[in-house]
């Protein structure tokens, strides 16, 4: 019945490792390439180098939040010294459960760390996209918006409506006009 | 009025259950007849049914049945661990939990956690966690949780957990090294131990007893029946490409001769069911595609 074409299962040996380069779903050991999931076997020709032999899965696990992933995650609570945030997407794929992450003081913006308010910065239920830069503690994982286009994408003014960005640090409610201070993304 | 829970709320009035065997049934014993089941010669294994996909919920799933071992696989995960008390780990973790139906052996189970659950979740997960790569699942947590829906033979049902597990830890697209193959094998002495005395000579005490007199017949993947007459079995675990053994189980008492072989019956066993896992996998490719 197997009729699709390289379908390989986790242990299958694909090559040797003078012949690919190991990829996504694959792993090395004793000098041989194996897959490490279920799915189809694609080998992408590189210039100059080995090729990199992957294993594309069918079924793919949930996403998980790796060290320089841009993440988009929700604010749950706020206080002086960091925000505490659900992670939802990762890249561009969402996450079964929500991972727990945190976004310090000092990682809120690159220049004059010192004079960061979080208060200012987020409030909770704002959208914000974020870069992971640790996988942190037991608990979180600790994010950065410490660039241009990172920070708050999507937030609800204290009367309700939505808010529209107008600077780097200060977004208007589009019911009151009202202006609040965030740490905006710079629209993409 | 408030539904009594302390008890079991049975019918009022009873009937007689349905008996598996006629009347006339005569019980199997090694002494007479080569296996509980006449059609199988002492290295055969009972047909295997092995699907994956049959819990929707669920990140992977499969389902297994050796004629009447019966056992379902659900995992799930990874997911972020949420326990609080636990420190940094750079790698993830293995949970597994088994569980035996109520229905599923000859005497009801109790619908709690019993100490044989816990001890071979313990076994199960010792067995499977070296053939999956944990250190790319920082912080995270893969469950694995099996329900036994129906047991014949102990040793069987234990190597089909480990088989089931495996299989449904590569449909939810877990990265492994390998599939891990479960395989169990009984040492069942055949004839009547010549120097015990022959009128308690078919209990199991007796033969356990004086055993070392009689070389015992291997029997894969033995029924309840067989393991009833067992002076002792063994369960491997096993990753067939890799050619290497994550867990070994080993009860009773033997020569080390007979426990040898039976680890290399174990080990061909395992490269056969390795066929059908593989088989079953590829299945599932199929029927997205289709």
């Amino acid at each position: 019945m197997a009729s699709v074409q390289n379908a390989v299962v986790p242990g299958q040996r694909l090559g040797h490792v003078q012949e690919y380069n190991a990829g996504a779903g694959t792993y090395s050991h004793q000098d041989f390439l194996y897959a490490s999931v279920v799915g189809i076997k694609k080998i992408i020709e590189n210039q100059g180098e080995l090729p990199t032999l992957t294993v594309q899965r069918e079924n793919s696990q949930s996403a998980m939040p790796e060290i320089d992933a841009i993440v988009t995650c929700k604010v749950v609570r706020v206080n002086p010294r960091f925000a505490a945030v659900n992670i939802m997407v990762v890249g561009e794929t969402p996450c079964k459960d929500d991972f727990q992450g945190i976004i310090r003081v000092q990682d809120v913006r690159a220049t004059e760390k010192d004079k960061v308010k979080i208060y200012n910065s987020f409030r909770p239920g704002d959208i914000v996209r974020a870069q992971v830069i640790s996988l942190g503690d037991a608990r979180s994982y600790y994010l950065s918006t410490a660039s241009n286009e990172l920070g708050v994408i999507f937030g609800t003014s204290v009367a309700g409506g939505s808010l529209i960005p107008i600077s780097w640090q200060e977004m208007q409610c589009t019911k009151t006009k009202a202006i609040e201070l965030r740490k905006c993304a710079k629209p993409m | 009025m408030a539904a009594d829970r302390k008890r079991v709320a049975g019918p009022e009035t009873s009937v007689a259950p349905l008996v598996e065997y006629p009347i006339d049934h005569q019980p199997w014993t090694p002494f007479t007849e080569k296996r509980h089941n006449s059609h199988r010669q002492p290295e055969d294994l009972r047909p295997i049914y092995l699907k994956t996909g049959l819990i929707s919920e669920a990140n992977g799933s499969a389902y297994i049945e050796l004629e009447k071992t019966k056992l379902t696989c659900g995992v799930y995960g990874p997911r972020p661990i949420k326990r609080a008390g636990q420190g940094f780990s750079d790698r993830g973790t293995l949970n597994c939990e088994i569980k035996f139906a109520t229905f599923s052996c000859v005497k009801r189970r109790g619908t709690m956690r019993d100490a044989q659950e816990k001890e071979l979740s313990q076994i199960l997960s010792q067995g499977l966690t070296p053939a999956v790569r944990l250190e790319l699942f920082p912080k995270s947590n893969v469950d694995i949780y099996i329900t036994v829906l129906e047991s014949d033979g102990w040793g069987s049902c234990v190597a089909a957990a480990f088989t089931v597990a495996s299989v449904a830890l590569a449909h939810a697209g877990i990265e492994m090294l390998d599939l891990v193959a479960g395989c169990s094998a009984s040492y069942v002495p055949t004839s009547i131990p010549s120097n015990s005395n022959s009128s308690s000579s078919s209990t199991t005490e007796s033969s356990t007893g004086a055993g070392s007199t009689v070389t015992p017949q291997i029997f894969m993947d033995a029924d309840l029946e067989e393991e009833k007459y067992q002076q002792g079995s063994i369960v491997l675990a096993y990753m067939p490409s890799l050619n290497q053994t994550t867990h070994v189980l080993q009860t009773g008492k033997a020569e080390g001769s007979i426990i040898s072989q039976s680890v290399e019956h174990c080990v061909e066993a395992c490269n056969k069911i390795f066929a059908v896992m593989n088989h079953a996998l590829l299945e599932s490719i199929d029927q997205k595609k289709l």
